[in-house]
């Protein structure tokens, strides 16, 4: 029986740096995730909460221990560990990851949610820049929110889903065709309402192509695996759950695009949850199998109406393949699983207008927009991106070639809300909301209230200074004389309902911990 | 903005005439019209802004 699909979104920034050559992108992401904590009080004298990495496995495979890489377990000291993390009291973790600014959201229980905790990261990034400005006024930052610098770099916008262990071990290990034959072709062909869009290409493949509509399409090489920044996987195979994994079990997909379009973002993690919970309760027994799912998913990416190829012989688009799903979600509506899943008729109306809009949405062969009855300008970002630039190719030459449309492409991008051009067209009302600024302000200080979030973000707005360490499925206090640690193993417990008068009476983390003995 | 672009602006390289159905197009009201511009010259000025070396310069190290 399938659970709720508890969704996380993690996101990796691009960081452009002007003002002090020395500087490197590593220290400067570095120095933003301490600015923002010393913002928020996290950085006071004795005040030292690291990130507890020993539930990370990156090197195990869900497929067994044949397909696990070499550890080569770097130890991470605890001032590195101080210097690169920050645990938020919003329930989120904003940290470096490479060379990168990454904001890991909390675990949301619906799409609305996750997307306002991920445009929620957006503002804590933004007042991150600001304080670290006000810090070194020499040094000045600029963050993007998108996959890709053009020069076939790319970093990611990864979605993690929660799963029951059994179906995860029965649909996913066991019989891996039976993910090939539906949950497959969905995540393949979805980039036709989730793609980013992006001015050129960077693989062989792609070489020619003027304008495509995902960032990351040109970055995926396999169905399955562990890497993450080679060779990179639709589905990453990495067993590390952050949850107790006999009871349950994460999807980790890295194959998506960073939308700045809310009602995108939003058709994104909501058909996956639905698609997901299909999956799980066996809801989909059609074969969609695709006869070659990463060409296909870079031939949609050049041209999203071109045909591909099913395993039976079948040749079909994405928007067909993707009304299939919509179809069979429409079917699966009222059952138990289905209602599990916040919004869900709203989800299967936006979808249904997107695939609408798919339909109706005209593009010359030089990717003029030619008609868009459906208005997918306002909702989808590839198509919202492709408009602009279009605007100012075609008030010139009309050439895919002017090196301006990539640096318009990246502008697109640029989390800055006075500078980005998507803000831009935000403020002018040229864009569809699905969350209010009110509702995404809130997840800049609070946490979701539905899941282990509220736990952890709470532990951290009462009682950061007890605190020693945290991750996603552990709080750990110090008392002095012992470590007292309160396990977050089921991602659906510590909420609100269950928490909040604990909470409001525990004074300080000792009397939090005999409360909850208590009950 | 779904209005806006059932206008297609002429490309220059080829000298496109508008056709006939472009022509009975609504015209764009002077509010849309003074907002187009308006975007025209933000765009640029996010161009002059961001410098001829730009993309040049905007470099990444891989991530995840």
């Amino acid at each position: 029986m399938s659970i709720p699909k508890v969704v996380g979104i993690e996101q990796e920034y691009a960081i452009q740096l002007k003002g002090d050559p020395a500087l490197s992108a590593f220290e400067a992401s570095c120095m933003l995730v301490n600015a923002y904590a010393a913002r928020i009080g996290l950085r006071k004298e004795g005040m030292r909460i690291l990130w507890d990495y020993a539930h990370e496995t990156p090197y195990e495979d869900i497929r067994g221990r044949l397909f696990r890489k070499s550890p080569t377990q770097q130890v991470v000291h605890d001032e590195d560990n101080l210097r690169i993390n920050a645990g938020l009291p919003n329930g989120a973790r904003f940290y470096t990851d490479h060379a990168h600014p990454e904001y890991s959201t909390a675990e949301c229980l619906g799409a609305r949610q996750a997307v306002a905790c991920d445009k929620a990261g957006e503002i804590v990034l933004r007042q991150a820049v600001s304080d670290l400005k006000a810090l070194c006024p020499q040094v000045d930052v600029s963050l993007y929110k998108n996959n890709s610098d053009h020069k076939g770099h790319s970093y990611g916008c990864h979605e993690n889903y929660l799963m029951d262990a059994q179906a995860h071990e029965d649909r996913l290990i066991r019989d891996p065709e039976a993910a090939a034959r539906t949950l497959m072709p969905f995540l393949v062909t979805r980039q036709v309402f989730a793609g980013a869009g992006k001015v050129g290409g960077e693989a062989p493949h792609s070489q020619s192509a003027s304008y495509q509509v995902s960032q990351r399409a040109d970055f995926m090489e396999n169905l399955y695996g562990l890497e993450t920044m080679y060779a990179r996987p639709i589905i990453n195979t990495r067993a590390e759950h952050h949850a107790d994994a006999d009871r349950f079990r994460r999807l980790h997909l890295i194959l998506g695009d960073a939308n700045m379009c809310e009602t995108a973002a939003f058709v994104k993690i909501g058909a996956t949850q639905i698609v997901l919970q299909m999956f799980e309760d066996g809801f989909i027994d059609e074969d969609w199998r695709l006869k070659e799912p990463v060409n296909a998913l870079q031939r949609i990416s050049i041209q999203h109406d071109v045909a591909v190829a099913l395993e039976d012989g079948h040749r079909l688009t994405a928007l067909q393949i993707q009304r299939l799903f919509l179809e069979k979600a429409e079917a699966f509506k009222s059952s138990a699983g289905a209602a599990a899943i916040p919004d869900y008729q709203e989800i299967l109306t936006r979808w249904a207008e997107l695939l609408d809009g798919l339909e109706r949405l005209k593009l010359s062969a030089d990717f003029d927009i030619e008609d868009d009855p459906g208005n997918l300008a306002q909702k989808v970002d590839w198509v919202l991106k492709l408009w602009l630039l279009n605007r100012y190719r075609n008030a010139r030459d009309g050439s895919w070639d002017h090196p301006l449309l990539r640096v318009l492409d990246l502008h697109y991008h640029r989390v800055d809300n006075l500078e980005g051009l998507f803000y831009k067209l935000q403020r002018d009302g040229m864009t569809q909301r699905v969350c209010t600024d009110a509702r995404i302000g809130h997840f800049v200080d609070h946490p979701p209230d539905d899941t282990r979030a509220y736990f952890r973000g709470h532990c951290l707005q009462k009682y950061a200074k007890e605190m020693f360490l945290l991750n996603w499925e552990v709080v750990g206090f110090d008392h002095g004389e012992v470590h007292r640690m309160v396990p977050l193993l089921n991602p659906l417990k510590g909420t609100r309902k269950q928490f909040e008068d604990i909470f409001t009476a525990a004074g300080d983390s000792r009397e939090l911990i005999a409360r909850l003995q208590a009950e | 903005m779904a209005d806006t672009r059932q206008i297609k602006k002429p490309k220059k390289k080829t000298g496109q005439k508008k056709t006939d159905q472009q022509e009975q197009a609504a015209p764009l009201s002077k509010e849309k019209e003074k907002k187009l511009k308006e975007l025209d010259n933000y765009i640029e000025g996010v161009l002059e802004e961001a410098g001829e070396d730009f993309l040049d310069q905007f470099k990444q190290i891989e991530g995840e």
